[in-house]
Order: C-alpha cells, then structure tokens, then sequence
C-alpha cells in the first residue's frame, strides 16, 4: 500500500509571481510565510510523487471536446507554456512526470466509474507553474498533473470531484505500490472572476465563509452548498475553480483541514491562500 | 456577461484557443491579424469586434470571457499585468468604452 503523506490546496494566482510587490505589505508577508510553510509542508513529506489537480484554463482542453479531467502520461514536463513566461515571471523549468502512476490510476479509476481523459503533451500555465515555484523551486518532486474543466459548462461539481478525491485515495492506499510516498496538490481559487465583471473585486465573504468549511470538516455541507451557481456568483469566471479542492478533501475522507493563509489580494485579482490536511489526510 | 454563455462554437474562441498555445501564431496575430481571422473564419462581426478590441461585443457574440484578457495582452503584452498596465487599462477601456 502507498502512502498519502501530503493533501493541501493552494491558489495559484499568477500574481504571486507575477507582480506581488503591489499588494499591501501585510499581505505580501502574509502570503510569503503562508506558502513558505505549505512548500515546507510539502517537500518535508518527501513525496515520491505528487497529483496536482488544477483548471484547465482553456489551455489543453479544446472548446468542441472538453473532458472534465485529463490526466498527463509524460515521463517530462516543460514550462511554462511560452506565451505565460512573462507574464508568470517564471523561467522556463523542467519537472520528472510518473507514466506509471499516471497508467495506473487511469486504469484503475476506469474500474471504478470514472473515466480521466490522457495526454502526454499538456501545457502548464499558472496552474501549476506558480505552485510549483513557489512551493518546490527546484523542482525535484515528479508531478502527474489533472488538468481540469473548471470554466466550460458543464463542469463537473464539487460532489464529483469529491467523490473522483475518494476513489483516488483509494487507489493510493489499495492499489499504488509499497513505500510509494504520494502528495495531492489541489490549485485554485479562490475567489476571483477574470475577464468578467467582477474582475476587480474579492468576495472575502465568500472566501472565508468557504475555507470555514474546510476547516470545521463540514463536506457534506460543502459539496450541497458549493453548487455552480454559488461559485459564478463569487467570480464568474474564475472560482468555480475551487472544485479542485474537493478532490483532496475527498482523499482526506472529508477531515478538517488547516488554513494556512489567506488574503483578499484585490491587487492580484484574486482571493489567496492555502490548506492542508494534517497526516496526509 | 457569463461563463455559461459561451459560444463553444464560435470561430474566434477556435482562434484564440490555438494562438495562446503556438508562439507562432502569437507572432501572426500582432502581424497579421486579418489573415489570421480569415483563415480561422471569423464572421465580420468577430472581424471588427477584434479590430476595434470592443471586449464587450466579443463577449455579447460567446467569446469565452477568460480571453477577454488574454486578447488584450495578445495586443498589448503580458509582462507585469498589474491594474496599471497596458493589458488591463485596454481591458477596463475595451469592456466599458472608458479608461480608468
């Protein structure tokens, strides 16, 4: 049996990369310890692997044919995608990927209901490259990344993802080979709305009303009240990228998790911050 | 303006969807953005709504508002996209007709 030794969720606005030296000063020592603690967290798992989970952004994903989950196969991954290196104000990296890992949990998350599109070709775009940056900077940690529809409706819902964060849990547990130590890195959110009408605004209410959530363990409240609708309300084109924290949630069987940081960043076009689930989950 | 009322359809998002992913393709759109949406097969609608970079027709013909901002970095760069910049003033000015 593998083990699950890391479970967190991190906003991974290109802003922390980008241009974080405009948000308040308290913000920016915020966030800085913030995501210095959770890349503490995870490299100190020394995870053999990690999952990432994250949206899409339109990026691989094609408007005439967009699964809800995609996983990548490559052995290698390069990044960022040109066009998002200035933007990002990230250097061109490279990061091990695990075709086996990435096989396995097709195969095996087949067996139980739920069918992850595959390609060996994904681009990364803010994604992950600022998680992966920001949290492991040598980038020494194989990823299997899921890229995700989280802006093409129909997306799948947070009682989805949830219940795909429970099958994945068990396949590490059950399926995934002895002493492999595996970290699931969901990111997004949170709340934030690019391109749309609320593109300058955070919905603070929103984002601590969902983060309370997480961290009093109340999943089935969350995966009933976090509809669609809820998520466009909050930012329209950007927070139902919050999704992606329900798979971790679902690994972790719904426990509590700790909020690490979180910043309403109205300079970054984005609510900030991250989670983790202690014990692995 | 909404994510559920894109046009997954419409030529535009096509093109935009495939530039972002080829810096070739970003070098033809600051090139020879005519060509460009011909060979996409952009309507005249998409035509001039790109020309003049009216952010809000694009939106009203389905273009998935997510582009909205990366078509003004396409003309206007990426580089530190802060409020102040190029990319998103032209975005504030193409959305609502009126700088900041």
């Amino acid at each position: 049996m593998a083990k699950l030794v890391c479970n967190m969720a991190v906003a991974h606005a290109p802003g922390l990369t980008g241009w974080l030296e405009v948000a308040t000063p308290e913000q920016q020592a915020s966030l800085k310890a913030g995501y210095a603690e959770l890349g503490r967290l995870l490299r100190e798992s020394k995870p053999d692997v990690i999952l990432g989970f994250s949206n899409d952004h339109l990026l691989n994903l094609p408007l005439d044919n967009t699964p809800d989950f995609c996983i990548g196969t490559a052995s290698e991954w390069h990044g960022p995608a040109p066009w998002f290196i200035d933007w990002l104000n990230v250097s061109p990296y490279r990061v091990s990927g695990n075709p086996y890992v990435a096989r396995t949990l097709v195969r095996e998350l087949d067996r139980r209901g739920v069918a992850f599109a595959f390609r060996d070709d994904l681009l990364f775009d803010d994604n992950f490259s600022v998680p992966l940056t920001t949290l492991t900077p040598d980038y020494d940690i194989p990823l299997v990344p899921v890229h995700m529809n989280c802006i093409v409706p129909p997306v799948p819902s947070a009682a989805r993802c949830f219940e795909v964060g429970t099958k994945i849990g068990q396949i590490v547990r059950e399926v995934l080979p002895e002493d492999l130590r595996v970290a699931i890195l969901a990111t997004g959110g949170l709340s934030h709305d690019p391109g749309g009408l609320r593109y300058f605004e955070i919905d603070e209410i929103f984002d601590r009303w969902f983060l309370a959530m997480f961290e009093n363990g109340e999943a089935e409240r969350a995966t009933a009240e976090c509809s669609f609708e809820r998520f466009l309300a909050a930012g329209d084109g950007g927070t139902a990228e919050l999704v992606s924290w329900f798979v971790p949630w679902g690994a972790a069987m719904g426990g509590k998790a700790r909020v690490v940081c979180y910043e309403p960043t109205v300079a970054m076009r984005c609510g900030m911050g991250g989670v983790v689930w202690d014990q692995g989950g | 303006m909404s994510i559920v009322d894109v046009v997954r359809t419409l030529p535009s998002n096509r093109m935009v969807f495939e530039v972002r992913r080829d810096m070739s393709l970003v070098q033809r759109f600051r090139d020879d953005l005519e060509a460009l949406m011909t060979a996409y097969g952009l309507g005249e609608e998409e035509k001039a709504a790109f020309r003049a970079q009216d952010l809000k027709h694009l939106a009203e013909l389905g273009v998935h508002p997510y582009f909205l901002t990366q078509i003004t970095r396409l003309f206007h760069g990426s580089a530190r996209n802060t409020q102040s910049s190029a990319a998103i003033q032209a975005y504030v000015k193409g959305l609502t007709g009126a700088a900041e």
